[in-house]
C-alpha cells in the first residue's frame, strides 16, 4: 500500500508540471518592435523588461529598459535584467543571438510570421507560449478576420490597379515582395509594380517607374516630414499616371511592423482608392 | 599615338556617352520616342549621363595631377583624405536626417565636409612656405584612418535604414543625379579643369624636381598650390555629386599614358575625358545587369578596373609618372 503511495506522490511531482500550462513569465524581454506591440496588444505590458532602441509604440515601450539595436543587441545587458523569457524574432534580429540567450540558461521563443497570412498563428502561438492563450486567440481572431473579411470585400475600381509603396525618395527605395506591404496590397486586389524585385526593400530604378506608369503611388512614413523629401522624385515622375490623376498618398508606417496596427495599415491604404 | 587610333577612341567614348543614353533596365531606340521614353531620357538619363561625365573628368583630371604632384604613381585622390571627409558629412547628414536644404542637403554637407578636410591637409602639410608632397600624403593617409573610424562608428549605433542609405550612398549613387545639382557641379568640376590645364606645363617641371622646376622659371610653391585647390575642388565637388567612386583616379590617368604618353599637356585632357567615359561606362553596367536593382557605380569601377590595371602592370612597367 505504501509503496502504491509513493508512486502516486512521485508521479504526481512529475505531472504537476506538465499539467500547469506555461506560466507567463514575469519578465520579458523583446528584441523586436512588432513582438513589442504585440505584447502591449496581449495586456502584457507591465512584464515587459526590455526592448530595443527601436520599439518606439506604444509610448509606454519608450520607456522600458533599452538592450541596443535590432541587428546588434547587447548579450550583456539584456542578461543583467534577469529575463524569465526573450523573444526574437525572424526578421532582423542575428541567428546566433537565440542561441547565445539559450546558453545562459534563458528560454527564448522566436517569434516567427514573415507574411501577414502568418501573423494570427505566430500570435497564438506566442500567446500559449506566454500562458495567454485566450487573449492570443481573441487578438489573432481579429486580425484574421479582418484579413479575411477585407479579402473578400474586394471594391471592384480597385482591382488590377498598379501601385508602388515608396519607403525612401532618393535614393528610391520601395517596397517589394516578401513584406507585409506587398501582402496588403495582394489583399487589397492592387499590383504591386515592384513585385518582381529581387528583395523585399530594393534600390528601384526611377526609370521603371516611369514606364510601368503605376495608378497610384504611396508613400509611407519615415522619421521625416516625407513631403518636401518627394518632391525631387515627384518631378521626375510628373508623366506617370499616379501623379497626373492626384493619387499620391502619403501615409502611415502601420505596415512596417508585423504586429496589431497591420489593419489600421490595410484600411489606409483601401480608403486612399475608394 | 597615332591619327587612327585617337579618332578610334575618339568614337569609342562617343558611342559609350550615346549607348549610356539608350540602354539600361530599358532600351530606347531614338527613332521612335513614346511619351515616357522621352520623360525617361530628359528626367532621368540625361542628368545622370552629365553627373557621370562630370564626375569622371574631375576624378580622372585629379589624379593625373595629383600623380604629378607628389611624384607617386599610386596616388589617388581620395588618398588625401577628402573623401572620407565628404563620406563623414554625408553620413552625419543621413544618419540624422537632415533635409533643411531638400535635394542639396546631402551634396552641400559633402563638399562642406570635403572642403574642410583638405583644407586641413593643406594645412597639416604646409612647410616652408609650401605644401610638401610626402606630408601631403602622410597627412591624407592619417586623416582618412581617423575618419573611416567616425564613420564606422557611427554606422553601428544607427537603424538598419540609415546604415543602408549610408553604405548606398557612400558606395558610389549615380541615381540621385539631378538638373539642379548640375550647374553648381560643373561650376567646381569645369573650374578646376581649366585651371589643371593650363598649369600642366608647370605640371611637367614640377615632375622634374623642385629645383629643376625654379630653375626653368617656375614659382614652384605657387604652382602646387594652385594645382592642390584645383584637386580639392574637383574631388568635392564629384564626391558632393555621387558619392565615392574609386580607381577613376587611379587607373585612368595610366591608361592614358599608356597610349599617349606622360606629357601633361595631354595626360590632363584625356584623363578627363576618358574618365567621364569610363564612369559612364561603369555606370551603365550598373544599370544594366541586374534591371530594376542597379548595382552602385563605385562597386562596378572596382571590378572592372582593378583587373584591368593588373592586366596593365603585367604587360610592361607602367607605373611611371614621366617618362
Amino acid at each position: 500500500m505504501t509503496r502504491i503511495a509513493v508512486c502516486i506522490v512521485i508521479l504526481a511531482t512529475f505531472a504537476f508540471p506538465l499539467a500547469c500550462d506555461a506560466e507567463t513569465p514575469g519578465r520579458i524581454v523583446s528584441l523586436a518592435p512588432n513582438v513589442t506591440e504585440i505584447l502591449f496588444a496581449l495586456g502584457l505590458g507591465d512584464r515587459i523588461a526590455g526592448v530595443t532602441t527601436f520599439c518606439d509604440y506604444p509610448e509606454e515601450a519608450k520607456r522600458k529598459p533599452n538592450v541596443g539595436g535590432i541587428s546588434n543587441p547587447s548579450l550583456e545587458r539584456l542578461v543583467a535584467l534577469k529575463p524569465d523569457m526573450v523573444i526574437v524574432s525572424t526578421d532582423g534580429n542575428p541567428k546566433v543571438f537565440a542561441e547565445r540567450v539559450r546558453s545562459h540558461g534563458i528560454p527564448t521563443f522566436v517569434f516567427r510570421a514573415r507574411t501577414l497570412r502568418e501573423l494570427p498563428s505566430a500570435i497564438r502561438e506566442l500567446g500559449s507560449a506566454l500562458g495567454v492563450p485566450e487573449r492570443a486567440d481573441h487578438l489573432a481572431q481579429n486580425i484574421g478576420l479582418a484579413l479575411s473579411t477585407r479579402f473578400a470585400r474586394h471594391s471592384p475600381a480597385s482591382q488590377g490597379k498598379k501601385v508602388l509603396f515608396v519607403i525612401w525618395p532618393e535614393p528610391l527605395i520601395v517596397a517589394g515582395p516578401g513584406t507585409a506591404i506587398d501582402d496588403a496590397m495582394k489583399l487589397l486586389g492592387y499590383r504591386n509594380i515592384a513585385a518582381d524585385s529581387r528583395s523585399p526593400y530594393p534600390k528601384y530604378a526611377v526609370e521603371q517607374v516611369i514606364l510601368q506608369s503605376p495608378d497610384a503611388i504611396f508613400f509611407g512614413k519615415g522619421h521625416r516630414d516625407m513631403e518636401p523629401l518627394s518632391r525631387g522624385l515627384l518631378k521626375k515622375l510628373s508623366g506617370v499616371t499616379a501623379v497626373k490623376d492626384r493619387h499620391v498618398f502619403f501615409v502611415s508606417d502601420r505596415l512596417y511592423r508585423l504586429g496589431p496596427r497591420v489593419v489600421e495599415g490595410i484600411e489606409e491604404l483601401a480608403a486612399c482608392l475608394e | 599615338m597615332s591619327r587612327v587610333s585617337s579618332i578610334f577612341f575618339l568614337l569609342l567614348a562617343i558611342l559609350v556617352i550615346a549607348l549610356s543614353l539608350l540602354l539600361g533596365s530599358h532600351s530606347i531606340n531614338p527613332l521612335h520616342l513614346s511619351a515616357p521614353e522621352r520623360e525617361i531620357l530628359v528626367a532621368v538619363r540625361l542628368p545622370r549621363v552629365i553627373t557621370a561625365l562630370l564626375m569622371g573628368m574631375a576624378l580622372g583630371t585629379s589624379g593625373a595631377v595629383l600623380q604629378g604632384l607628389v611624384r607617386n604613381p599610386l596616388a589617388d585622390p581620395y588618398i588625401l583624405g577628402i573623401s572620407s571627409g565628404a563620406a563623414l558629412s554625408a553620413s552625419i547628414g543621413l544618419l540624422v536626417g537632415v533635409y533643411v536644404f531638400g535635394t542639396f542637403s546631402i551634396p552641400l554637407s559633402a563638399f562642406f565636409g570635403a572642403s574642410l578636410i583638405s583644407a586641413i591637409v593643406g594645412i597639416l602639410s604646409w612647410r616652408r612656405g609650401t605644401i610638401l608632397p610626402e606630408r601631403l600624403l602622410l597627412a591624407g593617409v592619417g586623416l582618412s584612418f581617423l575618419l573611416h573610424a567616425v564613420i564606422m562608428l557611427l554606422i553601428s549605433v544607427s537603424s538598419q535604414e540609415g546604415i543602408r542609405r549610408t553604405v548606398l550612398w557612400v558606395s558610389g549613387d549615380l541615381s540621385l543625379a539631378d538638373w539642379p545639382l548640375l550647374p553648381y557641379g560643373s561650376v567646381f568640376i569645369l573650374g578646376g579643369f581649366f585651371l589643371s590645364v593650363f598649369r600642366a606645363k608647370a605640371l611637367n617641371a614640377l615632375l622634374l624636381g623642385d629645383e629643376i622646376a625654379h630653375s626653368l622659371g617656375f614659382a614652384v610653391h605657387r604652382e602646387r598650390l594652385i594645382l592642390f585647390v584645383a584637386i580639392s575642388l574637383m574631388t568635392s565637388a564629384s564626391v558632393a555629386l555621387g558619392g565615392i567612386i574609386g580607381f577613376i583616379g587611379l587607373v585612368v590617368p595610366h591608361m592614358v599614358r599608356f597610349f599617349a604618353g606622360a606629357d601633361n599637356r595631354l595626360v590632363i585632357p584625356l584623363s578627363a575625358l576618358y574618365g567621364g567615359v569610363f564612369l559612364c561606362g561603369a555606370d551603365l553596367i550598373g544599370r544594366s545587369v541586374l534591371p530594376p536593382m542597379e548595382i552602385p557605380s563605385g562597386i562596378v569601377t572596382a571590378l572592372v578596373g582593378s583587373p584591368y590595371f593588373l592586366y596593365l602592370l603585367s604587360k610592361r612597367n607602367i607605373l611611371t609618372v614621366s617618362s
